[in-house]
């Protein structure tokens, strides 16, 4: 099942979830390494990964955007109050948004730092903006802070999952993990 | 009196130059250093702020000219801040021993039309090694300009030391662009 539907996500969307989860993941990782590795070239290769990563996830990201746009998601459980579901909308929103503004942050540091960069060392990727040290400096704080922001909300999300599955015995964490075979 | 030494310092230099090749001063303001490495598969280009050159060349007696370009190597601009602090390190340029790089000519011979060859010695971080430099020359009345381009290999003067000397992540070649418009001497 391709899309999705009233009750459940479809292959695409979970995919792309799991997908970007593991990435973020990844990317913390290499980040965290890349920034504190002494200089040297593994120093250089890391960033270049991290970079690599980074555009992978905002890739992803757009295609997920696009994709939810014309399949709406699976509705949520019948007895959400109204506080929960405006939460729950508004955390959505906020990640979509932070999935989006944390890779184009990096590339706007990466940019106005004026270190040149090839996705995987293979496709030159442009600039976003004009060489500009101070600009770099401005950008790697926000992109420091929207990490931060990104980090406190995955925390939010995954404990409101653990919570749907756990404390209100729903189907919302279940319907984003892969189907067994022959289950429902 | 001051008439009388300049005649004499006038006679003095024609005796020692016989050849009468023009001498030329560099136009700083328009003139351009530039240089291109390869960072992680990238071409990272950048450029010398400060040099000089001095050039004495005639396009018909290509066998006379002589180039002396001086370059002040912690002029090197690569327009970040991360990669112009890392390149004036030991194991770099190394700004701090080595602030100076120079380059002479006195081998100049004519390849076709209005393309040279400059053979000569360039001297950076302390390493003196023979570099070819082809360059075109562009003449009008007073003034001229020079355009060229040559590789060097970074390896030769240890502009990449240690884990560095490795050309995977930064490569091998440099290339060097040069366009200098000169002023013929009075």
């Amino acid at each position: 099942m391709l899309r999705n539907t009233d009750r459940s996500w479809g292959a695409p969307a979970k995919l792309m979830h799991w997908a970007v989860a593991a990435l973020v993941l990844a990317q913390t990782a290499l980040g965290w390494a890349a920034v504190n590795w002494r200089l040297s070239p593994t120093k250089l290769d890391l960033f270049v990964w991290h970079k690599s990563t980074g555009m992978l996830i905002l890739a992803l990201m757009l295609v997920r955007v696009a994709w939810r746009s014309v399949n709406p998601p699976p509705a949520l459980p019948g007895d959400m109050s109204r506080l929960e579901r405006h939460a729950a909308q508004a955390s959505h929103l906020a990640l979509y948004l932070l999935g989006l503004a944390l890779p184009i942050s990096g590339w706007i540091v990466a940019s106005a730092a004026n270190v040149p960069f090839r996705w995987f060392w293979l496709v030159p990727v442009p600039a976003v903006v004009a060489p500009d040290k101070a600009l770099a400096e401005v950008a790697a704080h926000m992109h420091l802070a929207l990490f931060v922001a990104l980090s406190l909300l995955l925390v939010v999300h995954v404990a409101a999952a653990l919570r749907h599955h756990f404390l209100e015995r729903d189907d919302v964490l279940l319907r984003m993990l892969p189907r067994r075979r022959g289950g429902t | 009196m001051i008439c009388r030494l300049l005649l004499v310092a006038g006679l003095l230099v024609a005796a020692t130059c016989p050849a009468h090749a023009a001498d030329w001063t560099m136009d700083v303001a328009t003139s351009r250093l530039e240089f291109a490495a390869t960072f992680e598969g990238a071409v990272a280009p950048g450029m010398f702020r400060q040099f000089d050159a001095r050039i004495r060349f005639d396009a018909d007696r290509p066998a006379e000219g002589r180039l002396d370009v001086t370059i002040v190597v912690k002029s090197a601009d690569m327009n970040s801040a991360d990669i112009d602090k890392a390149i004036g390190g030991a194991e770099w340029f190394d700004f701090a021993r080595f602030p100076q790089a120079a380059f002479t000519a006195t081998d100049v011979r004519m390849v076709d039309g209005n393309r040279y060859l400059a053979r000569g010695t360039l001297s950076l971080k302390g390493v003196q090694s023979p570099v070819e430099v082809p360059f075109t020359w562009t003449a009008t009345g007073d003034t001229a300009r020079m355009d060229g381009e040559f590789v060097v290999k970074r390896g030769t003067f240890g502009i990449g030391t240690g884990e560095w000397v490795a050309t995977r992540v930064i490569g091998a070649d440099v290339k060097v662009k040069f366009t200098v418009r000169l002023r013929k001497r009075a």
